[in-house]
């Protein structure tokens, strides 16, 4: 199918995606003129708005087969109400109820039903994908679905027009997630995992050849590595560990400003502290093991100096405005650079105060700065910079994204693992319409008018 | 559209041409150099009007609208909705719920569950065993969402033990930029995630019916719906014996078979109870009703409810089991030992309403000669229609 779903700006319509040309266009779009125009022209030009946006990818004749006139609504009953009064209140009098001071007893907000004329279109699975936020446009979306990157219910799903059934379970894969909602990368990203990759290549050939040849290298070579790490003359551990912590305050509080090549010299340095400071440990295997492995040694490794002197904690001017928001976060999975320049901003300034201020030893942390330090080792270990990826590392949400981000009642989505349940079908509400919709009340009308007709 | 040319590649393109009467030198060296006054000339040549600079109107006017107004829409504020309609606002107040779109007065964000209040829904249900209902009340979520929200998170589990990649930092900006539902600290009351008694509109209230009824009797939500689903009016005896529609909730729990049934054949359908029995939470309305009955006894109160509830969980459980056994009484599963199938075997039914008159019906099982498969046959959906979990 040709993609016509282009963000043009002269026919100016909305459309489901993120771009930057579509939030332009649904910010300027106003509703059609109805004045000197006969009620089918209202109608088709309706029509044409919203059909622009609800489904482009289907085609009228098959949208006209799903269109149902009939249009699911709920009203939110209170279980108070129901027992106080069995229904003979509001049938009293002459059959609508007494009145009080001449208001009826029941007001309620009218339900806005045709708002959901597209409703039949939600149920598709590319449309619920975009709708859970996996993708940054339907047509993306459907790309998803026909490249194999979907599952339903734990089966791989090609028809992006499979029509999702209540309680079906879809789950993308998360590196396309990733892809879709994140940053593009640069000329400059995309060259260092070009080099990453031919450098992989030729060392994966090489190493196909050495194991042929000979394996009692390797051997030796494990045990030179060891001698080395052996024979580094011990530095002062509190000088290390200094360092590190300065290392973990600069990668926190880099604000979006700060160009992205110092920013990666930043990140690589500080992974290099830390693997100094592991190398240390007694068990050399622990620079070879998982990034899990050795977050969870640093950590032993700092509590175990926090622990010796608990006394001196609270010597350092202590923030709390700056961790009463951090505080619940620490364990919440990674820390990204656009979002905590708030937060990282008085870091580093409750930073300045506790390191200058202070002639500080730096083998005893205080609770602010083994925050810190777990901050940025969780970021490192769950948004790593990795060159290797199709989208931006370290990973940060797109622009102009937070526009369009919202998730509708019919959905459950989980986005740890990229996965979202189809609940039910959207429904209409006194007051509110669940189906996602630009238009307003002078479009929905003509054009749910337009579906009934029956031409066909 | 007028046409796409670029006025600088053409210059480029052109250059060595176009600028040989003008100036001596056309060697490629004094090329830089002489572009800027070459492409003066081109829009020279053609209009009066300065020729554009690689942008139009309406693209220079949406660079405009994005540097300035826009540019607040570029990255978002933890914790706060980064909307269209902001533009308009123009105050602090947010009391209301966000909306996404400007011209639709009708569509709100809703919040989303946080990760806390998730996790919190998975350790009552799984962990402390609590039916789906009570978590559903308690935490004034959705019972499917319940169901729902169990699974992911089962799945998740899974998924990190078995070390798949997951999106951490995009679970954590969406949460950033979508409202969401905190859980309450310990003393304080959950606020409810959503309205969990919702009623749905049926299809046969969609009608206006005039029905005269005396204006000296009572009428109440069972005998409307025995007007909606055309149904005779009931016996005063039988009448009687309800004194509150939510009284037919426990009935028709216990015995499902006691709803009366209106026309024949194909045009049978169940009589349209009140809306007591059929919101997803009827012994809600029932604990309300015993409130009011004794509004000075809360222990009381709470403990008829408890036991309410366990009597009719009990009445679910086995009516599941019944079904469930009389389900594998039909069914003969056979599973040899070195087949990768198993063979479910049920008896057919063969009459006419199964097999049709002539045993070659469209729903009839097995092959037969002359009708084509379903997946033939024309306006069929070919793709899946349903995937087992």
């Amino acid at each position: 199918m040709r993609n016509r779903a282009s963000n043009t700006l002269s026919k100016g319509k909305i459309r489901q995606s993120w771009s930057k040309y579509n939030l332009y266009n649904l910010q300027r779009f106003r509703s059609p003129p109805t004045a000197n125009r006969t009620f089918f022209q209202q109608k088709w030009s309706a029509k044409a708005a919203s059909r622009a946006y609800h489904g482009e990818q289907v085609r009228e004749g098959q949208w006209k087969r799903m269109f149902n006139h009939r249009i699911r609504s709920v009203i939110p009953m209170n279980a108070a109400d129901l027992a106080a009064d069995d229904g003979t209140l509001v049938s009293s009098g002459r059959g609508s109820g007494l009145d009080k001071d001449g208001k009826s007893a029941h007001q309620t907000r009218p339900t806005p039903y045709s708002h959901m004329t597209f409703a039949p279109l939600e149920r598709r699975l590319d449309v619920a994908i975009f709708r859970a936020l996996f993708a940054s446009s339907a047509r993306q979306a459907r790309q998803f679905v026909i490249h194999g990157a979907v599952t339903v219910n734990g089966q791989k799903m090609k028809h992006p027009s499979y029509l999702l059934n209540p309680g079906d379970l879809f789950q993308v894969d998360p590196d396309r997630v990733l892809y879709a909602t994140g940053h593009t990368k640069t000329p400059f990203e995309r060259r260092e995992g070009r080099l990453a990759r031919r450098k992989a290549k030729s060392q994966s050939s090489q190493d196909a050849e050495e194991a042929a040849a000979a394996p009692e290298v390797e051997a030796e070579s494990k045990e030179t590595v060891k001698q080395d790490i052996k024979g580094t003359p011990k530095e002062d551990t509190k000088e290390t560990l200094k360092a590190l912590l300065a290392q973990a305050k600069s990668v926190m509080s880099a604000g979006k400003d700060t160009l992205a090549p110092q920013r990666k010299q930043e990140l690589r340095g500080f992974q290099q502290a830390v693997r100094r400071v592991l190398s240390r440990s007694e068990s050399s295997t622990i620079l070879a093991d998982s990034l899990e492995a050795q977050f969870s040694q640093l950590t032993l490794l700092l509590k175990a100096k926090r622990g010796e002197k608990p006394a001196k904690k609270d010597v350092k001017p202590r923030p709390e405005d700056a961790f009463a928001s951090d505080n619940g976060d620490t364990e919440a999975a990674s820390a990204k650079r656009d979002t905590e320049t708030a937060a990282s901003d008085k870091l580093s300034e409750a930073f300045a105060q506790a390191t200058l201020g202070n002639d500080v030893d730096a083998s005893e942390l205080t609770d602010e700065e083994f925050d810190t330090l777990q901050r940025a080792l969780t970021q490192m270990r769950d948004n790593p910079l990795d060159n290797s990826k199709t989208y931006s590392t370290p990973w940060q949400p797109r622009q102009y994204m937070s526009a369009f981000a919202f998730i509708p009642r019919y959905l459950e989505v989980n986005q740890n693992i990229c996965a979202a349940v189809y609940l039910r079908h959207p429904v209409a509400r006194p007051g509110s319409a669940e189906v996602p919709t630009p238009f307003g009340e002078s479009i929905a009308t003509p054009a749910y008018g337009w579906y009934l007709r029956r031409r066909w | 559209m007028p046409p796409r040319i670029q006025s600088r590649s053409v210059s480029n393109t052109l250059l060595p041409y176009l600028t040989a009467p003008s100036s001596s030198s056309s060697s490629l060296s004094s090329l830089p150099s002489l572009s800027s006054t070459s492409s003066q000339c081109l829009s020279r040549q053609f209009s009066a009007t300065a020729a554009p600079q690689g942008q139009t109107k309406l693209r220079r006017q949406m660079f405009e609208w994005l540097n300035n107004e826009g540019s607040v829409f570029k990255h978002h504020v933890p914790g706060e909705t980064n909307y269209l309609t902001r533009l308009k606002q123009r105050g602090p107040e947010s009391s209301e719920k966000s909306r996404p779109f400007p011209n639709n007065q009708n569509f709100f964000s809703e919040p989303i569950l946080s990760e806390e209040l998730r996790n919190e829904v998975y350790n009552r249900v799984v962990e402390q065993q609590k039916s789906v209902r009570i978590v559903s009340v308690e935490l004034g979520i959705d019972m499917k969402r319940i169901a729902a929200v169990v699974r992911l998170v089962e799945l998740e589990k899974r998924q990190r033990t078995q070390g798949k990649p997951l999106a951490l930092p995009y679970a954590r900006a969406i949460h950033e930029m979508v409202p969401t539902t905190p859980l309450a600290e310990k003393g304080e009351r959950q606020t409810y995630h959503e309205p969990i008694n919702d009623l749905p509109a049926h299809p046969l209230t969609g009608s206006q019916i005039f029905y005269p009824v005396p204006e000296s009797r009572s009428f109440n939500r069972v005998e409307a719906g025995r007007v909606f689903s055309g149904a005779p009016a009931m016996e005063h005896s039988e009448a009687a014996e309800i004194s509150h529609p939510s009284d037919l909730a426990e009935k028709i729990l216990e015995d499902p078979n006691s709803i009366g049934w209106v026309g024949k054949g194909a045009n049978a359908r169940q009589i349209l109870q009140p809306a007591d029995v059929r919101i997803p939470h009827p012994h809600m309305v029932a604990l309300e009703r015993d409130r009011l009955a004794h509004p000075n006894e809360r222990l009381a109160v709470a403990d008829l409810q408890s036991k309410r509830l366990e009597r009719q969980d009990a009445i679910e459980q086995a009516r599941r089991e019944r079904i469930q056994a009389r389900r594998e009484k039909k069914l003969t599963v056979v599973s040899p030992e070195d087949s990768r199938f198993d063979y479910r075997i049920k008896d057919t039914i063969y009459t006419k309403e199964t097999t049709g008159a002539d045993g070659r019906g469209s729903k009839a099982a097995g092959r037969r000669y002359g009708v084509p498969h379903r997946d033939r046959t024309r306006g069929e959906v070919k793709i899946p229609t349903r995937v087992e979990a």
